[in-house]
């Protein structure tokens, strides 16, 4: 019956009806928040989740009471826009969130192209970022938190595994875009100080979704025939499968030459069928496989929500969330852990003003289903980080854990 | 009574009593290398461990491999009892509702029990597991190696002695030695070979130092080369303590693998050059004969491909655990046969009959519904394809989810043997064996048929072939479904090697025009020239230039090759090109 009255007004008063709107969200106290990941295009398939995961955790904030901010309680507004995989239109949905819808903060970007695109408008309009993907660093803006591994939590601590366990050469394999090339730099420069000669370090670049991978095998097959060989690979999405099938033909194993890949997480194993991928390595802040009391809860409620998606409290309507084979990953529990810690800090803070936020935002703490994390003042976290193995059944098992490793965006300040 | 009788019984009870006594020195033994290892696990001082470890090196008992495997995973746990007494515990791999299994202690393989005689139940995360250290887990990890050199299976056999030979640690050449004697694979007898020549390499004595490098030499082993670079790049910076004879005999041996190498990496080349001009190939060829032979410029030939791909995912699925999918939003279940193995490998030779079949059939459709209509008008017909294929990789991202799908290799495709080092792929082999087999299976069509014939006639003459009673619609029919079903064969194919996803049509569709229009349009045997071409060509580039200015080079290359000769390398005179 609302339904048709409002199509009555729709038509009639079109004045009224806006005015109306304005009103009936006004009266319900809520904050709205951006959630700013392509939802079409090539990036869907890994950033829906992260969209499904932000909205989970509103939903979790809102059944919780909200966020008390001047003796009122918030329920959070989910404005959710999607910028279809396309760079500068990342850039203008970042500036209609700030602008038009008057977010408090936008949680959102996977690619750090994406990142640098919207990076310029949350600074012009002193907005607030939170970023959950792991990435390159060298980067540090006043109005974004990176939630997100930086090398130093990613790419160094595997790279002192493999170097503890004998390996003296290193192949490390990327895909041709930013992240591979400046984390390679970074892993080389630091390959160098602990001795390792050039001649033992290979650095090999192939096209995004190259499925042709004879040549590269062949001469890791070469590479590793000394012995005390690994690959580290930055190989991106679905190359991962040609690659891995070759190696395995190839007759190499994780126990000749391991492969250490920074790009899969459980959420991409979805699409990678897992089979080859057995007994190489990941490292990332979180594992779905962690058993810890919040992580088992984390993982319960989530696997609920995606069968009856809501976010309590608001008038939103959540669509398509796939509710079959779904996993938890790290960039998803860091995305919860960025919407945690800007809930507490505007608490703490009493505002939803950026400048305050931000301020109380350093030195935050989240107890989050892999340990305690702390936003330090250089906008990175301090995190746990944890190496598995790849199981055949998508998951990782972990197999060494570094604790309390402080983020820090500057490959100059780790590679004294 | 018999004397011979009583002699006889004499000897076996004698027998017996040998039996006997060194069934219980066995035992004996065993439960004293279980005794050194609950030591070592629990021992304080970390050399004491390794050294521990190390008095294991003879024995053969299974636990003490499972707990030594066990302790370097971190799943061998530490038991403290109200003594302090701290006891050395595995859990048992069954475990019941709880989670919950039995300990075995390690000293004497018995289960743990309470006081009242029941066997006592653990679970793992309440247990501390017993720590280690990368040099113990290496340590262990040997030992480990040094088991598996009895383990049935010749590769893991080979692996543990690859490994162990590169320790160059001569503790273990007495191993080695042991194992030669008994070993009858020829290809862990080959490893075994060359980890006691590598061994031996590091020996003090020029008297067994030269003989054994120049033993590596003989067995052109590429494992070794790495050893002996480094080993003269330190006898040269000392010559005077390790004589010019070693040296020599290294330069002489590093000559001889590199050379080893190097014709393996040509014939590698050569070969990996093969299998990419055929895959390209593979794709290409339906191509050839729906846009060469009849004009049609389809885009959608990717996506017909992608249908023999999933086609070959749906045999998959029946043959083995069944298939569960969503078209247009109604749930399909297919049982599956439930085979294993020999049985389940079958299916790929189904899925390559039956993804023709599918391809076809779409093939078919697509004619009838739409090209029929645009054989006059090419723009019109490339917009209408270019539509199809949007329309097909949605139902391909509807029916089988946006992500890919995994179709498994048959055993007889996966692995590979090696050249020289280079490894030379079984689905490899078998890629370019079935591209020579269908264009064969084309050429023969083509030319022996009386489908062929007409074909070929409407081609070059549509009006004139109608005249004599050719029956040209449903040549355009035919033609076209065959084009199609080679498409989706060639998607089956490329599942073995590639990704299986919606936009598994979209990676190969330039590929696919390119090596079309370079070989020259309406000319098969220039498409197989062109794919020949661009595959060699890239495969000889890639390890010069990398994966990416590689392809940059042989696309520029094959632009400047256009200018030169728009009509590609074979130009085909025919009037219904020129139309």
């Amino acid at each position: 019956m609302k339904k048709t009255s409002l199509s009555l007004l729709k038509k009639l008063f079109p004045v009224a009806l806006a005015t109306s709107l304005t009103f009936s969200a006004a009266a319900a106290d809520t904050v709205k928040v951006g959630v700013l990941h392509s939802l079409s295009g090539t990036m869907a398939i890994s950033e829906t989740s992260l969209k499904d995961v932000l909205l989970f955790t509103f939903d979790e904030i809102n059944k919780g009471g909200g966020i008390k901010v001047g003796g009122k309680n918030y329920l959070i507004e989910p404005v959710v826009v999607d910028p279809a995989s396309d760079w500068p239109l990342f850039a203008e949905k970042a500036e209609q969130l700030l602008v038009k819808d008057k977010v408090a903060v936008i949680f959102g970007c996977w690619t750090s192209v994406s990142r640098k695109f919207v990076l310029p408008v949350v600074e012009r309009n002193n907005g607030l970022l939170f970023y959950p993907v792991q990435y390159e660093g060298e980067e540090l803006s006043q109005n974004i938190f990176y939630t997100a591994e930086a090398v130093n939590q990613q790419a160094i601590p595997p790279v002192d595994y493999m170097l503890a366990e004998g390996k003296k050469k290193f192949y490390l394999l990327g895909s041709d875009y930013v992240y591979p090339r400046t984390t390679n730099k970074i892993l080389k420069q630091y390959l160098k100080m602990k001795g390792i000669p050039d001649s033992d370090i290979v650095e090999i670049y192939t096209p995004f979704g190259h499925q042709d991978y004879q040549t590269i095998v062949a001469a890791i097959k070469a590479f590793a025939a000394g012995g005390k060989a690994c690959v580290i690979s930055t190989l991106n999405g679905d190359t991962n499968i040609p690659f891995f099938k070759e190696f395995a033909n190839a007759g190499l194993t994780s126990e000749n030459c391991p492969v250490v890949s920074f790009s899969i997480s459980e959420d991409e194993f979805r699409g990678l069928p897992a089979k080859e991928l057995a007994g190489h390595l990941g490292c990332w802040t979180y594992f779905m496989s962690l058993k810890t009391p919040e992580n088992d809860k984390f993982v319960k409620d989530f696997l609920a929500w995606v069968k009856d998606p809501k976010v309590t409290g608001v008038d939103f309507k959540v669509t398509g969330v796939d509710p079959k084979g779904r996993v938890t990953c790290s960039p998803m529990n860091l995305s919860r852990i960025g919407v945690n810690l800007w809930k507490q800090a505007a608490e703490k803070a009493d505002s939803f003003e950026v400048d305050k936020v931000r301020a109380a935002l350093i030195g935050q703490k989240f107890k989050g289903p892999a340990g305690e994390v702390t936003m330090q003042e250089n906008h990175h976290l301090v995190n746990n980080v944890f190496i598995g193995e790849t199981l055949p059944s998508g998951q990782f098992k972990v197999i060494k854990t570094f604790n309390a490793v402080a983020g820090e965006p500057f490959s100059e300040k780790f590679l004294k | 009574m018999d004397m011979a009788f009583l002699l006889r019984r004499i000897v076996i009870f004698l027998i017996a009593a040998v039996i006997l006594s060194s069934l219980f020195a066995r035992g004996q033994d065993t439960n004293e290398f279980r005794r050194i290892l609950a030591a070592a696990v629990i021992a304080d001082d970390g050399d004491a461990q390794l050294e521990g470890i190390k008095q294991l090196i003879n024995s053969s008992d299974e636990l003490v491999a499972r707990a030594l495997a066990a302790w370097r995973l971190g799943e061998l746990y530490v038991l403290t009892t109200g003594a302090d007494e701290k006891i050395p515990i595995l859990l048992d791999s069954r475990l019941d509702e709880e989670g919950r299994a039995r300990a075995i202690r390690i000293r004497d393989g018995e289960y743990l029990k309470g006081e009242t005689g029941e066997e006592k139940l653990f679970l793992a995360s309440d247990l501390t597991p017993a720590d280690t250290t990368s040099r113990l887990r290496r340590t262990i990890k040997t030992m480990l190696d040094l088991y598996a050199m009895a383990n049935p299976m010749p590769r893991m056999r080979r692996d543990a002695v690859v490994k162990l030979g590169q320790e160059q640690n001569p503790d273990y050449l007495p191993h080695f030695e042991a194992r030669q004697k008994i070993e009858t694979d020829p290809e862990v007898k080959r490893a075994l070979n060359e980890a006691i020549q590598l061994t031996r390499m590091a020996d003090e004595s020029a008297a067994v130092r030269n003989p054994a490098i120049i033993a590596l030499g003989e067995l052109n082993s590429i494992n070794s080369l790495h050893f002996l670079k480094q080993f003269r790049t330190t006898a040269t910076n000392d010559p005077a303590k390790y004589g010019q004879e070693t040296i020599q005999a290294l330069t002489a041996s590093i000559v001889k693998i590199e050379n080893h190498i190097w014709w393996g990496n040509v014939v590698g080349t050569v070969f990996r050059g093969f299998s990419l001009a055929s895959v390209l190939l593979i794709a290409a060829l339906g191509l050839a004969i729906t846009f060469g032979l009849m004009g049609v410029i389809n885009m959608a030939h990717g996506e017909v491909m992608a249908v023999g791909s999933y086609t070959a995912f749906m045999v998959q699925g029946i043959f083995g655990t069944g298939l569960m999918f969503s078209l247009f939003g109604n749930p399909i279940r297919i049982k599956g046969f439930g085979l294993t193995g020999t049985g389940f490998d079958a299916y790929f030779v189904v899925a390559l009959m039956a993804s023709f079949i599918m391809a076809a059939l779409v093939g078919l459709l697509l004619e009838r519904g739409i090209i029929r209509f645009l054989y006059k008008r090419p723009l019109e017909s490339l917009l209408a394809t270019w539509g199809v294929s949007l329309v097909l990789q949605q139902i391909f991202r509807h029916t089988f989810g946006a992500a890919n799908v995994q179709v498994d290799s048959p055993s007889f495709l996966s692995g590979s043997f090696t050249f020289n080092g280079s490894p030379i792929g079984f689905n490899r082999i078998f890629v370019i064996s079935f591209a020579l087999f269908i264009v064969y299976g084309t050429y023969l069509l083509l030319t022996k048929t009386s489908l062929g014939l007409q074909i070929r006639a409407v081609m070059q003459n549509r009006n004139m072939a109608s005249c004599v009673g050719v029956r040209t619609d449903r040549v355009n029919m035919m033609t076209f479904a065959l084009g199609s079903g080679l498409a989706g064969m060639a998607g089956c194919c490329l599942s073995q090697i590639a990704n299986v996803g919606p936009s598994l049509g979209q990676s190969y569709i330039v590929d696919c025009f390119m090596i079309v229009v370079l070989g020259g349009v309406g000319n098969i045997v220039g498409t197989v020239t062109a794919s020949m071409g661009v595959g060699m060509t890239n495969q000889i580039l890639e390890p010069w230039l990398g994966a990416v200015l590689g392809k940059i080079i042989v696309l520029g290359a094959i632009i400047l090759f256009l200018q030169w000769r728009p009509a590609g390398i074979f130009v085909t005179k025919s009037r219904s090109l020129e139309g």
